[in-house]
């Protein structure tokens, strides 16, 4: 065995001492497109098309932040291009080298995404890479015991509650289903579509009577929702395996039930209360850190994203759909034929509701979707007083809007200052 | 009389077999508590997706190779398997080759402040991982020890040092410090009398040390996902994508990490079975 082990160190040292230094190819930091079968899709079918090397490299969100902070900390780094969401990109706003001066070509860009893209700068801080959005799924089984009058492109929350009860009692065991599973993405729901629908606000109106009527209403359909919720985290699942009916999730964690039973789903947008369809669409951006250590090959990789063939396979990779102006081709996957129209029809709704994702919050981030996390658990799960938990997690709210500094954001009205939570 | 010698051993006998029972019962437990998780495991991860996300479950695989042909595939599953176990050997090589004296120090020599150091010395793992991280990678990237297997094993051997330290304290001191000093009168020096007498003693202990050290690499992503890009370990490297992928991806990501750990310790498990032996006495 000794003998053994010096071999085996030896050659451990010797590999270690030996290991291929690192090429020339831009390494692509991303904390997208991170489940591991979009992970092959983005090399295979949209970095391979790119003329020179990319290394893409998607991460979890604590390791993604703790790199990036350390190489903007040591003024030196190895990460040519960073891929996040637009709340993310606007925490490190100066750590950006502008990128107006990549040349698109004719490409048109969504102007309201090129603008987000400057953050509150002159200059060009990230491009718009891809945008998602949140939308509601059912099988086609469910829709049978739609209340009456209901119109599913433009259900409100109260016939959605009619809906699932109709279904648990109908069919024997609740057939409602929702992300809230440890990484469900439920904090997105409360924050850009349960309460911009019931108060239109996401911050200020926290606490207030509106804000309280909806969470009544949902604490009312968590009666008709299959118990097993709280450990659903990609709704796909359970609703290929038929557990759940009706749910509300990402499109990404939407899709593959799609793909797999194409005929048996339909997908139509999130519900409305009563100041409209609030819902929240996904931003991500595609920015050079200055610390990058080739600053124009990045920029080529960047031009090469945002080209409409790129950005097409991009959506057949991710399911996120492109910002620049492209047709679509026809033999989409079923996914996104499905997916599309649904995000079309919430977006353009008369009574649309776009909230943004959180900005300005910096690490600060979790512990925001934490007090929206504890404020579910609390009323719903564990059953407390609505009115009690709404004053006490507003307090942790502020607390942490003051300690960031942050303005408001969509709905919100802008404010000077720390965002105020009334 | 003699009846009721009878009964006596009679009821010796019973209780022996109750005994014999509660023992056989015993180890029927732990044995389905490890394996069947194991078990579970395996069959997911040779079947279908269809089969893992579906209801009712066979319990049979149906050797069903897609999960499995994915991983290969994927880009760098290989390179990262390769340098999960480059880094686990340095680490088991530092934390022994820097654990075992301190142990035979602690255990053989008198000096101010060992107390201290005994305590001192698991303090080290007071400290989470993810705050140190930020500090270490900016001093990481400052001095170009980033993206280096050495420098990933040097941070492991930290978080496996007071485990070796400690085990191999307890082991030296198992060792009658008297077999020592009659290899002193009998002509040997003070290294001579350590490797020629006290070393073969240990060897097994030392060994399972290792193994812990390897174990403790093996299992670390935190460290491994800031300080390496290009150099990823396996556990960083799956442990990223994993966390949202499909369930039967899931199920073959864990196999791909278990399987080499499970190789490893079988490999081993002789010196193994030898330290709990040593414990023992």
């Amino acid at each position: 065995m000794p003998r053994h082990i010096s071999i085996l160190a030896g050659a451990a040292v010797a590999l270690s001492l030996t290991a291929p230094a690192a090429g020339a190819q831009v390494l692509f930091w991303s904390n997208q497109a991170a489940p591991i079968e979009e992970t092959q899709r983005m090399r295979e079918q949209v970095l391979s098309g790119f003329d020179g090397e990319v290394d893409f490299q998607p991460q979890e969100p604590g390791p993604f932040i703790t790199r990036l902070e350390a190489e903007f900390q040591a003024d030196k780094g190895t990460i040519g291009l960073v891929g996040a969401l637009h709340g993310e990109l606007a925490t490190y706003t100066d750590q950006w080298v502008d990128l107006s001066d990549v040349d698109l070509g004719g490409v048109e860009v969504i102007p309201a995404f090129l603008e987000l893209g400057k953050l509150g700068t002159e200059e060009q801080k990230y491009l718009p890479w891809m945008q998602a959005n949140y939308v509601m799924a059912a099988n086609k089984q469910a829709l049978e015991y739609l209340p009456e009058g209901a119109d599913l492109d433009a259900l409100t929350y109260d016939q959605l509650v009619a809906w699932a009860k109709a279904l648990a009692e109908q069919t024997g065991s609740p057939k409602f289903g929702f992300p809230a599973g440890p990484q469900g993405l439920k904090h997105r729901f409360f924050q850009g579509f349960l309460l911009p629908s019931y108060s239109n606000s996401m911050v200020t109106k926290f606490a207030s009577a509106e804000a309280e009527q909806g969470w009544n209403m949902f604490k009312e359909l968590w009666q008709y929702t299959n118990p097993a919720s709280t450990t659903y985290s990609f709704m796909q699942e359970p609703l290929l395996s038929g557990d759940v009916w009706v749910a509300f999730d990402h499109i990404a964690r939407l899709a593959e039930a799609f793909n797999q039973r194409p005929d048996d789903f339909v997908a139509f947008p999130a519900p409305a209360g009563p100041e409209g369809r609030g819902f929240m669409p996904v931003l991500a951006g595609l920015a050079v850190p200055k610390t990058a250590p080739d600053v124009d090959e990045a920029k080529r990789v960047v031009q090469y994203m945002m080209q409409p063939e790129t950005q097409v396979a991009t959506l057949l990779a991710t399911n996120f759909f492109p910002t620049v102006e492209t047709t679509l081709p026809e033999d989409l996957p079923a996914s996104a034929q499905a997916l599309g129209p649904a995000i079309q029809k919430m977006t353009a709704a008369d009574d649309a509701l776009p909230a943004l994702l959180p900005v300005g919050l910096g690490d600060l981030g979790g512990q925001f979707n934490q007090v929206y996390t504890d404020t579910f658990e609390r009323i719903v799960l564990a059953g407390q007083p609505v009115r009690d938990v709404l004053d006490q997690q507003a307090q942790t709210l502020r607390g942490i809007l003051e300690q960031a500094n942050a303005p408001c954001w969509l709905p919100d009205e802008p404010s000077d200052g720390p965002c105020p939570v009334e | 009389m003699t009846a009721v010698a009878g009964t006596d051993t009679a009821r010796r006998v019973e209780v022996r077999s109750a005994g014999r029972f509660l023992f056989g019962a015993a180890v029927v437990v732990l044995c389905v508590w490890v394996l069947v998780p194991i078990y579970l495991l395996f069959v997911n991860t040779l079947s279908s997706p269809q089969e893992v996300s579906g209801f009712p479950k066979t319990g049979i695989p149906s050797f069903d190779f897609g999960s499995i042909s994915f991983f290969l595939n994927f880009a760098g599953v290989l390179d990262a398997l390769l340098n999960s176990i480059i880094v686990a050997v340095l680490t088991m090589i530092l934390s022994i080759g820097i654990g075992a004296p301190a142990g035979y120090a602690l255990s053989r020599f008198d000096f101010p402040g060992k107390e201290a150091f005994r305590l001192l010395v698991v303090m080290t793992r007071a400290f989470p991982l993810p705050l140190l991280a930020l500090p270490l990678a900016v001093l990481f990237i400052r001095t170009g020890l980033d993206d280096t297997q050495i420098g990933l094993a040097i941070v492991h051997t930290v978080l496996a040092l007071p485990f070796a330290v400690l085990i191999t304290f307890s082991l030296f001191s198992g060792i009658p410090v008297e077999l020592e000093e009659a290899a002193w009168t009998l002509g040997c020096n003070r290294w001579q009398a350590f490797r020629k007498v006290v070393l073969p003693l240990v060897l097994p202990g030392i060994v399972a040390s290792a193994v812990f050290a390897f174990i403790i690499s093996w299992n670390e992503v935190f460290a491994a996902a800031v300080l390496t890009i290009h150099n990823r370990t396996l556990t960083a490297f799956l442990v990223q994508n994993l966390n949202v992928s499909p369930l039967h991806l899931k199920f073959a990501g864990g196999a791909a990490l278990v399987i080499p750990a499970l190789i490893f310790i079988f490999a081993v498990r002789r010196y193994l079975f030898a330290m709990w032996g040593i414990a023992n006495r």
